[in-house]
C-alpha cells in the first residue's frame, strides 16, 4: 500500500477493470481476526468436489507481517479445474470462517474476475453483523455464466491468466485483500 | 459480455429477497436449510453464530440468513433485521416444556419495528417426533391470533423427512412477490 494514498473502499474496488497491483492492505488490516475454516467448490449438478482447502485445527493464524517477498505465499492461492468446470450449469460454494473477540459491523465480500483484460465476472456479497467469537457459514449456489468453446479454449491454453482479486471490508474499511489464479485442466483426448 | 451481464446483474439484484430464520435452539433451523438447500443433514453443530444459504427459488434468489438460537446469542438477531423481507420462526413441536419460552421470544421480536412489514411464516418442525403438537396446538400455544394485519401462516414439517418444508417455501416467497413485486 501506498502511504498516503487515498484508503480503498467498495466503491472504489466496484470500479476496477483490471486486477489490483500487489495488495491494497497490511496483513495488519485484519483487525478483527477474521480466519478463513474452510472452502470448498462443488458443480452443482453431480455434487462433485472440485476443490477444497481447510485448515487444520490449532493451526497458528495467518501471521500479521510477513516478508513482502513471502506475501504471495500466504495472500494468494492457485486453482486447478478440471475443463468441464467451465461448462458446469452451476456451482455451489462453501465458506466457513470465524471472528475474533470484536463485532464485526457490515461484512462484505467483493470479488473481481479477470481474463485477458476482461472483466470476466464481479461478486458482491453482504455478511453484515458477525457476532464476536462466531464460526459463520455461506453457502451459495450460483449459475455459471456461459462460456462460448473459444472461451473455454482460451481459459484451458492460458493457465493462470485467469485472475481474481478478493477483498473483504467491514463497512468503508478494507480489512482483507487476497488474489487467485486459474488454470484450467484439459481431460478430453 | 460487459454490459449485458452488468444489466443482469442488477436485474437479478431487483429478485433478491432476505429471509432471516430464527427460534429457540435446537428448533431444527440448520437442519431445515440444509436440507430445502439438499445438502446433508447427517452431522449438524449447534450454529454458533449464523449460516447463509445462497439459492434460486421460484425464480427469485434468496438468501437465508439462519442465526443460532442459544440465549446468550439472541441478543444479537436484532442485527440481522434490516431489510428482512420475510421472518421465519421455527419450533420444536415436540418441546411442549419450552413452547412458552417460545412464545415470548416470538412476540417480542415482533414489537421490532424494523419487522413490522415482514411476512410471517411458522414451521412447527419435527412432526415427524411422537408426541409432537400438531398446527392447531401450536398455533394456540404461541397465541398466534393476536397477529393483526401482518400476513402469516404456519406450517407443520419435518426437517427429517423433507415434508411440509416445500409448501412453506413457496408460501413466503408467493407472498414476499405479491407484496414487493407487484410491478413484475
Amino acid at each position: 500500500m501506498v502511504a498516503g494514498a487515498p484508503p480503498v473502499t467498495p466503491e472504489h474496488v466496484l470500479q476496477h477493470r483490471a486486477p489490483a497491483p500487489g495488495y491494497l492492505c497490511p496483513l495488519s488490516a485484519n483487525t478483527y481476526d477474521v480466519e478463513f475454516v474452510e472452502f470448498e467448490i462443488r458443480d452443482y449438478e453431480t455434487g462433485a468436489s472440485v476443490f477444497k482447502v481447510s485448515r487444520p485445527p490449532g493451526a497458528p493464524p495467518v501471521p500479521k507481517h510477513i516478508d513482502p517477498a513471502l506475501e504471495d505465499q500466504v495472500r494468494q492461492v492457485r486453482y486447478a479445474f478440471p475443463e468441464e468446470f467451465l461448462r458446469a450449469q452451476g456451482i455451489r460454494t462453501a465458506l466457513k470462517f470465524k471472528v475474533g473477540d470484536e463485532p464485526v459491523p457490515d461484512f462484505r465480500m467483493i470479488e473481481r474476475h479477470y481474463f485477458q483484460g476482461e472483466l470476466l465476472r464481479s461478486f458482491d456479497f453482504n455478511f453484515g453483523f458477525c457476532i464476536p467469537n462466531s464460526t459463520n457459514t455461506w453457502e451459495a449456489v450460483y449459475p455459471m455464466p456461459e462460456n462460448s468453446p473459444a472461451r473455454i479454449k482460451a481459459l484451458v491454453a492460458s493457465p493462470y491468466a485467469h485472475v481474481s482479486d478478493s477483498f473483504y471490508f467491514s463497512g468503508q474499511q478494507l480489512i482483507m485483500h487476497n488474489k487467485a489464479q486459474y488454470r484450467y485442466v484439459p481431460t478430453g483426448p | 459480455m460487459g454490459l449485458l451481464s452488468i444489466i443482469k446483474k442488477v436485474k437479478q439484484k431487483e429478485k433478491e429477497m432476505r429471509l432471516l430464520m430464527v427460534g429457540l435452539d435446537n428448533a431444527g433451523k440448520t437442519t431445515i436449510v440444509k436440507r430445502i438447500n439438499g445438502e446433508d443433514i447427517t452431522t449438524i453443530s449447534p450454529t454458533l453464530g449464523f449460516n447463509i444459504k445462497t439459492m434460486q427459488f421460484n425464480g427469485y434468489r434468496l438468501n437465508i440468513w439462519d442465526v443460532g438460537g442459544q440465549k446468550t446469542l439472541r441478543s444479537y438477531w436484532r442485527n440481522y433485521y434490516e431489510q428482512t423481507d420475510a421472518l421465519l420462526w421455527v419450533v420444536d413441536s415436540a418441546d411442549t416444556r419450552r413452547l412458552e419460552d417460545c412464545r415470548q421470544e416470538l412476540h417480542s421480536l415482533l414489537k421490532e419495528e424494523k419487522l413490522a412489514g415482514a411476512s410471517l411464516l411458522i414451521f412447527a418442525n419435527k412432526q415427524d417426533i411422537a408426541g409432537a403438537l400438531g398446527t392447531l396446538d401450536i398455533e394456540k400455544a404461541l397465541d398466534l391470533q393476536a397477529m393483526g394485519s401482518r400476513h402469516w401462516r404456519i406450517v407443520g414439517c419435518s426437517a427429517v423427512t423433507g415434508a411440509g418444508l416445500l409448501d412453506g417455501f413457496e408460501w413466503v416467497v408467493a407472498d414476499i412477490r405479491s407484496r414487493i413485486f407487484l410491478l413484475d
